[in-house]
Formats: C-alpha cells, structure tokens, sequence
C-alpha cells in the first residue's frame, strides 16, 4: 500500500507539471504581453513597468518559466492587478464562503438523490419511473440562469424569504440566512442530474447475479434494496462523489455572483472580466492540483469500499 | 428400500449405491411440476414460449437430473419454480403447477414463497464469483440466511455458520468466515454458496449448472459433496446440467428436455441402458467416449432421420516415430509482467520452457486446467502474443525470431480458431466480407468475382449454405459461427490449425458436427493441428498425440490411448481419474 | 439451419415461423428500426430537426433577419396578453433606456438626466433611436450624452433603417425587449447561435476526443501514457474555469473563438470512453483473428474496431451537443460569448434580469421556453438513441 501510495505521488509530478506549462502557455504565450491590460487600470507607467519587470515579460520565456514556477511552489502570486490584494489574502479568505454554501449543498444533494434513487428503482418500468425521469429530463434542461433569475425574483425580491443577496460576518448568519436561497436553487439544479445517475447505477446493481441469489435465500425486496444493493451502488456513488470534490473548490461561481457571496468561483469571473491574471493563474493552478491530490485520494477510497479491487 | 452401506466399492464411487436403489423411497413425491407453460414477452408483438408444458416429479430423497443443451428451457424451469423469474417479461400459463406440500408454489403469494425460499427449498447457480454479494464477507452471508428463517444471531448464528463451512469442506473456517468472496477460488466459492443452501436443512436443493464453470478435477469434489449432503441431510436434489456424463455419475432420475419439452423421463437406469427417445440416443452417443474411437461421430440428424449411425469403424490414431515434422518448438517460455512495490516488476511465468514436435497431418492434443499455460502457448506461436524466449522451427525458419514484415508471408500457413464463437467474428462485417478479408490481404484469387466464387466454395465444404454470404454473425448459432471462422481460416490454405478450445462452448450435438468437419478437412487437406482444450473425452478422440500442460510446464506427451490407458504422472493420473466416466463407464469399471 | 428453431407467436396466438430472408438486414438498419419505434425518441427526434430547420432558415437570412430593428415600443408586452396592458406600456419612457446597448454585466440603471429630452429632440425630428446594432465604442457603465447623437450620423449610413416612433407596434406576437426589437425574432435568431456553436464545439471536441482515445487505446505503452497525461492536464482543470481562462486570454469575442474553446477543453470525456472502448475491444477475438489473418494496425484500428465503437461516438455527440449549448449560454451571459451584435439566448437572459424587476417576464420566458424544448428534446432523444444503438439488445433469448 504504501508502494501504491508513492509511485503514485511521483506520477503525479508530470501532470502537475503540465498544469503549470498550459497555464504557462495560455497566460505567458498566447496572453503575452499585460501592458495593455494593465494601462486601463493603472495609470502610473512606472508602476506598470515595475510589473512588467517582474513579470520578466521582456525576458526569454524559459525564464519566465522559472520565475512562474517559483510563484507556484511558494505560494506567492504577487498582487492582483485590479484590486492590489495579495493574490494568497484573496484565495485565504474567499475559501470560507465557498465551502460554507457548497458542502451543505452537496450533502443535501446527495442523500436526497440516493433515496430518490432507490425509491424509483424499486419502482421501475412504471409510470411512475417513467414521469419522474422525464421530469428529471426537462428540469436538466433549464439553464441554471433561469433557476437563479427566477428564484431570486420570486422568493427574495417578491415574497422577501431571503435576503437578495449579501453575505454576513458570522458563520451561523451566512449559514442560515444567507446560503440558504443558493442552496436551494443549487439542490434544484443538481438533484436532476444525480438521479439520474444513481438511478443508472443503482439500476445496474439490481440486474446482477447476487440479487437473485439473495432473493432465493428469502431476503425481502425492501432489504435487497437497501442493504444488498446500496451497499453495492455505494461504490461508483462514492467514486463519483469524491472526482466532484474538487469542483466544490471552485464553489458554484453563477451562484456567487449573483448572490454577492465573496467566494472563490465570484472571484474568478471577476479577474476574468478585469483580465486580472494573477488571480486566474493562481486559482488554476491550486484547483488543479487539488484535483491531482483529489484523484489519489478516490482511487484510495475505493480500495476501502470495495473488497475486490487490488491496488497494484 | 436398500439398506445404507458406506462407500461403495471404490472410493468416490456413488453410482454402485445408486444402481442399488430401484424405485422411489415413498410413493408420494416432493415436487410435482404440472403442465408447466413459460412464454417471454419480446417485445410488443411477439412472445417466445421457452417451456412448453412439462411435467415430472422429484421423489423425496433422491437425485433427478435435468438435462438438455443450451435453449432447452432447463434452466427457465428451474427458476421458475421458486418464482426467481424476471416478472416483467415472463408470463407463466395460469393451469402450470407446481406441488409442494399441497401448496402450488406458482400461485403463492410472495410472502409465503419467501418463506420456503432458501428454508426449505433453496437453489445454487452456475457463476459462484457473481452469484455471491461481492461486499459482504462470507460469514455475514451466511448468517443472512440463519437470521431470516431461525431466528439466530450473534455468537450462536456465527458458531453455526463456521459448522457449515466446515461441514462443506472450507479448511480454516475461523479465518474464511471473515474473507471477502473475491479472496476465495471458484471452488471454494461454490462451497460457500452451497453451505448457504443447506444452512436451514432444505427438503429440496436445486443446483443449476453448478459445475459447469469449475475445473474438472474441482468438479470431482463438489459433486462428491453434494452427494453425501445429499445423503447425509436426507434431501433431494434437482441437478441440471448439460453434461451427461455428469448425469450418470451422480442421478437417481433422469429428465431430457429439448426445445422447451421433454423427450424422456425415468429412472436413470432405463434412460441410460434402453433409450426410447431418438434425441436421448443421439445425445448418449454423440459425445466422443473413452473407450471407443468410430471414424465419424454420430450426430443428432443420423438418429432423427434413420436407425443411427451405420459406420462404426474405428480410427487409430498415434505417431510413429519416423513421421514427418512440420513444427518443431523448443523452450518456449511466455512471461506476464505487472507491478510491484515502488518500482519492480513482478514476473508472472504462464509458460516455463515448453518443447514439442508437431507432426504433419497428425493431431496434437494439449490439455490442462486452466491457468496451465495451453491457450499462452497457442498464442504465443501465432505471434500475437510475444514470446520470452524459445523458438518455433518451420521450414527450417524459427517463426518468434522473424520481423513483423517476414513474418506476415508466413502468417497464412498457421492459423487459429479461438473458442468464443460469438466473439471471434466481426459483428458488423457479413460473412462475406469475413470470409474474403483475408484473400485481399494476402493477394488470393485475380479478381473479386473470384473471391467471391472461392468464397462460394468454402462455405458449402463448411456446410453452410452459400446464401450466408450476404448474412451477419448474429443470425446464426455458435456451431454455424465456428464453421464460418474456419472457412475464414481455409482461405488461406494454412498447414498448420491451432484450435483453442474451439468446440468448449458448443453443445454436445453441435460439437460432434465439428469435429467431424475438422477431421474432414484434416483426411482431405493433410492438415496438422494443434487442439488445446480442458475436455479430455474430446482430445482423446481427436487427438494422435496428448501433451499434459500443468502450471506452465509439460507433464507428460504420449499417444493418446498410451496416456489414457497408463498415464504416467501423478498429475495426469489424478486429471484422468476425475473425468466423470458416466453411467456406461461406471458399470464397464464395476465389472472389470 | 440453426439447432433452435424458435416458436414465435404474434400478437394473436397464431405460430410465425422465423423469416430467413436472402438480404438481410445490417445493424444499422436494425438500430434504426428500433429507434422509429421509440415514440418519445422520434418527437425529439421531430423537435430537433424543425429547430435546425429554422436555424438555417434564420442563417441564410430568411427568417429573422431584421431582429435588430426596433418595431415596437420600448418592453412592448406580447400579443396574448390584453391591450389594456399594451398601452400603458405604450405611455412609459423609462429613465433607463439607453441608447448605448450595455455589455452583458450591465446591472445597474443609471439615470442619464438628459436622456428625455434627447428623445424628445430626435423623435422631433422624426428620427428615432439608431438600431441596436451599432453599439457605442467603448463598454463602460458611464453614458455618453453624445453617443446617441453619434449612433443617429452612423445610423443614416447603417443598415438598420429606423422606424419612425408613432409607428412602432404597441405589442409584438411575444413582446419586445428594452429597446422594442421583436422578442420572437430574437428568440429565432439566438437559437441559430447556440444551435450552430452547439454543433461545431461537439463535432470538433468528438472528433478530438475520438481520435486521441483511439490511439491511446490501441497502441498503448507510451503513446497511451502520453495522451494520459494530456488527459489529467486538462481535466484536473475544472471545465468552466478552463473555458473562463482561455476566454480571458483571449481579447477577441466571436463564434469561432467560442467554438474553438469549446472544443478544444470538452474532448476529456469523449477521450476516456473510446480510450477504454478500443482496450475493450483491441483484446477481443475478433481482433486477434484480424491481427492473426494478418490485417495491419491501420485496417484493425478503423476498419474493424471502429464500426464497433461508432455507437457510442455518436451518443457521446449527442450529449456534447446538449451540454455545449448549455455552456454556451452561460458564457454569452457573463459576457465571454458571442459578441455584441449578435444575439444569444444567453444574452436575452442577461437583459431578462433586470426586466423581470420591472415586472417584463415575456423576453425570460421566449428564451427559457426555446432552450427547454431544443434541450428536452434533444435528451429524450439522446436517450432514445442510446437504447436503439445498444448491440445487447440483438441476440439471445432466455435459455
């Protein structure tokens, strides 16, 4: 196991690795030159000098490679062109609101598909499946700009449920005044689409051999669903669940926005809209590798759940 | 009814108990299937009846063997008795029965039926791996089944599942009780699957298939176990199964179904010594015995349309020293290479320094359970697999050493039918295009209109019809698919035919067919073959020579009626002893 | 013959013997019967091709062409709704209305004190405001007093010929937006955007992710590691924040470039399942037959293993397809999509934000309406197509 462990890390290397030089390309190459971006916002040519002198733009690229790696390793990105934060403050502190309306969110999100999962498969082939899938099917189909539009005319604008938008100072405040409408339009977005993929998954459990063997042991339909078949279903659930871990990073960015929560995703179309380079490269590079990191501890946690899988 | 002697005259040997019991041990039976009618709904328009209205009994404390090939509707019956079919596609006619205790089991509400489910009657299945519920450990399944219909749990459900296992032959049952199925071997896994069938002393235990996926010296044993369950327990047993050499060495009853109906039902005794039904005398003969060796296997069609085969002259076969050579293989070694540790390589050796001489226009059987290498060794000689070490003489050229680009001018002369039928064909290619690929590729035959013709030909020397040309794959049956990868093989007039396991996966009547279509084609085209395969009936009757593979070495090569008659290995003495000899054989043994 | 002869009933009980005919029919044909019976399937099926219909129409300028015109009066209600509503609307002039089209992250009203009394100067002289289509220089937050003045000199050499004010319809058949261009034709002219972009991305993503999977897969070894970690690059990367990056670094706005970045992010997932496919398929024995009859690399990997894999391409366009159009949508909301001049659905739910406030629901409605159904039914569809192509289906019967 720890073999498995250190072989993996030292192949995470290259993709890490590769991370930084499409960073590195995009930002460096095809980005090129900030001058431009920088003119429109500050308007001391010194200062934009100073800038591009740190940037080492007028330099070969291999040094600017190294100068970019060099950010990567110490965490120090310089400051952010548009508001002269320091890019590490801005990633520190805009990580909290993220969280605090994602990791509810998602453990909402999940057991109330799981049980919705389960009750449809039981039901399967009726009208019943039927209908809820094809309702699952049209809500997909509604840009979650419309959900969000919506909802907040109707629930915070017009019947005042909710705050517009805005984001308090205590964590209990945020909790349960303020991410509670974003959690409610990121359930009735995300719900659809788990469904219909734990319905898949759970589907594919019930087909399988041990189910019959259980029911030929006597065991009643409702206990092959939920012990035999859950306990099986788990498996792809939780490896599907761990690879969107890092998704949760980002936070739900449309959500944040338009609610005026300071989270990482608001943050990030913010420096998109403001060219605001530092921040964007920052924030890709560190999601990217919370994904690598991400990816190994999934792998691992499939080995934990499931007693056939052999780590090699 | 006879008095219970232990053993019988050999060790292993039940069918001399069996013989000794004439009739059931009461009148009234266990099971009494009425007018079984089973349909599957296909789609909106059509239905396919699979059971066409059966009917037999199951006497208490015997064993009824339910036999027929693939399509038969042998398994569906079974299934159906304990209402494990799909219900959303099958439809049981309203007047079918099913007996037991006064009840109709078909008519039972769900409730109840989950009552007998695994209590007092219970069922095991073919796949042991699959059939167990991959994330439970062994001990909890098997509590599952003490918890529902006795009420045990805790200590007292873990100390009686740990009787079970071992009871049903498990070695360390305080260790196994706590193992995942999938740290078990397919052997042990059947163990486990029928502990949990007895673990509530069922009155009735149905075993579909439960051997069939198992080596045959594993198979040995756990039709030994069932049997003295069987005995021990006091219960019948409905054993369904393909294999009729199986059937006689273990059923009390015999029933033959064909097509959803049965041809022939009775004690074994009847069946197996005076057949009435045309297909059961066909099937009794089409398998290729130990003992005897015709110039033709019989097939199916010779007992339909007339009084059975005619010519029952025997083939020798054997190598004679100075035969020519066509192959000459020395050393051949296969490694498999997979990780380990940080960065070494673990060597796995399928294949360890395997050397043999092919000789022309001769047959070379080559046999081992699987994991011996024999199917490595098949491929590795086609190059489609890399050898390790080891060479291949044709021609006086060695066939591993050569480049991709010398090798292909010889590819053509050696050529490989692989087992699956169904998967060997391209599915979206037509026999045609199937069948004349290879002719483009090797520049055969002027024009496309003679593919086309050359084509034509071979598929009528295959015997099929020439309009399959335009056909697909899926349209036709597994024996008809391998008839068509060997025409693909013919267009190229190869000397030499590897068939991996080519005739495994067909029924025994289909079987016969290609054998004989391949012994056809060796008589007229002088072709060598090598025939790998599990199946020792088959290889013996094919075969000149036998090569004994185990753990990736030869253990033994001899002619194959020397091997079989004085096998000198212990592994080819304990292999050959394992081939279940079939009711024919246990009375030609008992009266040695 | 085949050893089982199948007993058939149909519908009335009466035996159908199994039909053997001389041609028979491939797997495609079969797939495709299987499809048209799929009713659900073939309604979305019926759904999509009418949108491509109109996308072309719209694209070869026969529908929708002059969507820029501003026929009716500034939030004209739609038709359906009663006039009584139509002529209040018909009184308001909004403080709001500025003549400079914002960019999509327009949020605020600013008032333009003078806003009024320049509308009261150019419908004096029977000017009205120049068409949308030529947007002020720049896109700040700030009005210029002088650019509508501006827009007027270049509207008189424009193409969109201004109707006179006392002209403008008082409703449209599904209302007008801020400025008073025709919803429908809005709506009619956005769906030709995120259909075509939806199209293009998929198609190239398809072909990218097809391809790369399919060497990958056969090859293996080093070329396999090779596009693997090509493949962890770009998907450790969140999909949104790769796009946002590269439109960020990108200056220049356009359907090309939308397309571009679309397709070049969105392979990973077309990748990994050809990739496993061609594994999957490479060690099966048809393949090895091939390999054994002596078929190169080239004739294995295309002409056998890919009729055999084309099924699941095609699905996993589909489904591109559908989550193209969804993130394209999204992009021209914030702005990174198409460019001004152009209209997207995603641009009409930027402008439907700040409408519904004022109580205007029709242009939110026309937009979410048309996206819904070209989605719904391209799912169903999908879904449909998926079950149809699936080669479990043929064979067997219960034994």
């Amino acid at each position: 196991m720890a073999a498995y462990i250190v072989r993996r890390l030292w192949q995470m290397l290259p993709t890490m690795l590769g991370v930084i030089l499409l960073v590195f390309f995009l930002f460096n190459w095809v980005g090129g030159d900030p001058a431009y971006v920088l003119a429109g916002k500050i308007s001391n040519q010194e200062q934009i000098d100073n800038i591009r002198r740190q940037l080492g733009v007028d330099q070969p690229y291999w040094v600017q490679l190294g100068i970019f790696i060099k950010q990567v390793i110490t965490a120090d990105f310089g400051a952010s062109w548009s508001t002269n934060e320091r890019v590490s403050n801005i990633l520190m502190t805009r990580l909290g609101p993220s969280l605090t309306v994602v990791v509810p969110l998602v453990l909402l999100a999940t057991l109330i598909s799981i049980g919705l999962a389960l009750a449809v498969a039981y039901v399967r082939g009726s009208f019943t499946d039927r209908a809820v899938m094809i309702v699952c099917t049209v809500g997909l189909s509604i840009s979650i700009l419309v959900y969000i539009i919506v909802f907040q005319y109707v629930f915070a604008y017009k019947l005042g449920w909710f705050p517009v938008q805005g984001w308090g100072d205590s964590f209990w405040e945020n909790l349960f005044v303020y991410a509670s409408l974003p959690i409610l339009i990121g359930l009735a977005v995300s719900i659809a689409p788990d469904l219909r993929l734990y319905r898949t998954f759970v589907l594919d459990e019930i087909n399988q051999d041990y189910v019959r063997t259980a029911r030929a042991k006597g065991v009643s339909e409702n206990q092959i669903m939920w012990i035999h078949v859950l306990r099986n279903a788990s498996i792809p659930i939780i490896t599907n669940l761990m690879a969107g871990i890092p998704g949760l990073l980002l936070g739900s960015f449309l959500i944040e926005r338009f609610f005026s929560i300071p989270g990482i995703g608001r943050e990030v179309i913010l420096a998109v809209e403001r060219s605001d380079f530092p921040v964007i490269k920052a924030i890709t590079v560190y999601v990217a590798f919370a994904t690598i990191i991400t990816n190994l501890l999934a792998d691992l946690t499939y080995k934990a759940v499931d007693p056939r899988v052999q780590l090699k | 009814m006879s008095a219970r002697s232990n053993g019988g005259d050999q060790p292993g040997s039940m069918s001399s108990e069996r013989r000794m019991r004439t009739g059931p041990s009461t009148s009234d039976p266990l099971v009494s299937v009425r007018n079984l009618r089973i349909s599957f709904r296909l789609d909106r328009q059509t239905t396919f009846e699979a059971v066409k209205g059966i009917s037999f009994d199951i006497p208490r404390n015997s064993t009824v063997a339910l036999v027929g090939e693939s399509g038969s509707g042998k398994s569906v019956t079974s299934l159906a008795m304990l209402g494990l079919l799909p219900p959303e596609n099958s439809i049981i006619d309203p007047s079918s029965e099913v007996l037991y205790g006064g009840r109709n089991l078909l008519a039972l509400p769900v409730g109840e039926l989950r009552k007998l489910r695994g209590a007092d009657i219970s069922m095991i299945f073919q796949e042991p791996m699959t059939s167990l519920n991959p994330v439970f450990t062994v001990g909890w399944q098997l509590e599952e089944v003490l918890r529902l219909h006795m009420g045990m749990s805790g200590r007292k459900a873990r100390k009686r599942a740990m009787d079970l296992l071992r009871e049903v032959g498990i070695p360390e049952p305080e260790r196994r009780i706590d193992s995942f199925p999938s740290q078990l071997s397919g052997g042990q896994q059947q163990r486990v699957m029928i502990a949990m069938a007895i673990a509530c002393e069922p009155k009735l235990l149905i075993a579909d298939e439960p051997t069939t996926a198992l080596d045959v010296t594993i198979q040995k044993q756990i039709l030994e176990l069932i049997g003295d369950l069987q005995k021990k327990h006091q219960m019948s047993v409905l054993f369904i199964t393909h294999d009729l050499a199986v059937v006689g060495e273990i059923a009390d009853y015999v029933v033959v179904m064909r097509n959803g109906e049965i041809r022939e039902q009775g004690p074994a005794k009847a069946v197996f010594e005076s057949p009435r039904d045309t297909y059961t005398k066909a099937l009794l003969m089409c398998r290729p015995q130990l003992d005897r060796r015709p110039a033709r296997l019989p097939v199916i069609d010779d007992f339909i349309n007339g009084p059975g085969p005619r010519n029952t002259e025997e083939r020798k076969r054997g190598v004679k020293p100075n035969d020519a050579i066509v192959l000459d293989v020395r050393n051949l070694g296969k490694s498999f290479y997979s990780r380990e540790g940080v960065f070494g390589k673990r060597e796995f050796k399928a294949v360890k320094d395997v050397s043999f001489q092919l000789p022309k226009g001769k047959t070379l059987g080559l046999v081992g359970e699987s994991g011996s290498g024999k199917t490595t060794v098949g491929l590795t000689l086609m190059r489609l697999h890399e050898a390790t070490t080891g060479e291949a003489i044709f021609e006086g050229r060695d066939l591993l050493s050569m480049s991709p680009s010398e090798f292909m001018q010889y590819k053509r002369r050696i050529q490989i039918i692989f087992q699956n039928p169904y998967a060997s064909l391209n599915p979206r290619f037509t026999v045609g295009q199937i069948i004349v690929e290879p002719m483009q590729i090797h520049g055969i035959g002027s024009s496309a209109q003679e593919r086309t013709d050359m084509a034509f030909e071979l598929l009528n020397k295959v015997g099929l019809a020439e309009v399959s040309f335009y056909k697909y794959p899926h349209e036709f049956s597994g024996g008809q698919r391998q008839r068509i990868a060997i025409a693909r093989c013919l267009t190229m007039k190869p000397d030499i035919l590897i068939c991996d396991e080519s005739v495994s996966a067909l029924d025994v009547s289909v079987q016969a067919q290609v054998l004989n279509l391949l012994q056809d084609l060796q008589d007229e085209f002088g072709l060598s073959y090598i025939f790998i395969s599990h199946d020792l009936a088959v290889v013996k009757y094919i075969s000149d020579q036998v090569m004994v593979m185990n753990d990736g070495e030869i253990v033994e090569i001899a002619n194959s009626d020397e091997i079989y008659r004085h096998p000198k290995m212990p592994y080819t003495q304990r292999l050959l002893a394992s081939i279940p000899r079939g009711w024919h054989g246990q009375r030609a043994r008992a009266s040695d | 013959m085949a050893t089982n002869i199948a007993t058939l009933r149909d519908g009335s009980g009466a035996l159908v013997r199994d039909k053997r005919h001389a041609v028979s029919p491939g797997l495609w044909v079969l797939a495709w019967r299987r499809l048209t019976s799929d009713m659900v399937g073939m309604v979305g099926l019926a759904i999509v091709a009418a949108f491509i219909v109109m996308m072309i129409l719209s694209g070869v300028g026969l529908l929708a062409k002059d969507w820029n015109r501003e026929v009716g009066v500034n939030y004209a209600p739609p038709s359906f709704v009663d006039s009584e509503a139509a002529t209040t609307a018909t009184q308001q002039v909004h403080p709001g209305a500025e003549t400079a089209p914002a960019g999509s992250e327009y949020q605020s009203t600013i008032v333009d004190p003078i806003g009024d009394v320049i509308e009261r100067l150019k419908s004096g002289k029977g000017e009205s405001q120049p068409a949308a289509g030529q947007p002020a220089t720049s896109d700040e937050k700030s009005v210029d007093p002088l650019a509508d003045v501006m827009a007027d000199i270049r509207a008189g050499k424009g193409v969109g010929a201004a109707v006179k004010a006392e002209e403008r319809k008082a409703t449209l058949p599904f209302g007008g937006d801020k400025w008073g261009r025709d919803v429908l034709k809005k709506t009619i002219k956005g769906s030709e955007t995120s259909i075509f972009v939806g199209l293009a991305s998929a198609a190239l993503a398809t072909f990218l992710g097809t391809l790369f999977g399919a060497l990958a897969g056969y090859y293996g070894k080093w070329i396999d590691d090779f596009f693997n970690w090509f493949y962890s690059v770009f998907s450790s990367i969140p999909y949104l924040l790769l796009i946002l990056a590269v439109a960020a670094v990108l200056q220049q706005k356009g359907m090309l470039t939308i397309i571009l970045i679309l397709g070049l992010t969105g392979w990973t997932g077309v990748f990994r399942l050809i990739r496993a496919e061609y594994l999957k398929h490479k060690s099966r024995e048809y393949v090895q037959a091939a390999d054994a009859i002596g078929a190169s690399n080239g004739r294995r990997m295309f002409i056998h293993i890919f009729p055999n894999v084309s099924h699941v391409v095609l699905v996993q366009l589909s489904i591109l397809v559908v989550a193209f159009i969804k993130s394209e949508v999204i992009l021209s909301f914030l702005g990174f999509g198409v460019p001004v001049d152009v209209v997207s659905w995603g641009s009409m739910l930027n402008e439907a934000q700040n409408e519904l406030i004022l109580g205007k629901w029709w242009q939110l409605v026309a937009a979410t309406v048309a996206m819904a159904t070209l989605v719904t039914a391209f799912s169903l569809f999908t879904d449909a197509l998926r079950d149809a192509l699936d080669p479990k289906l043929k064979g067997r019967l219960g034994a």
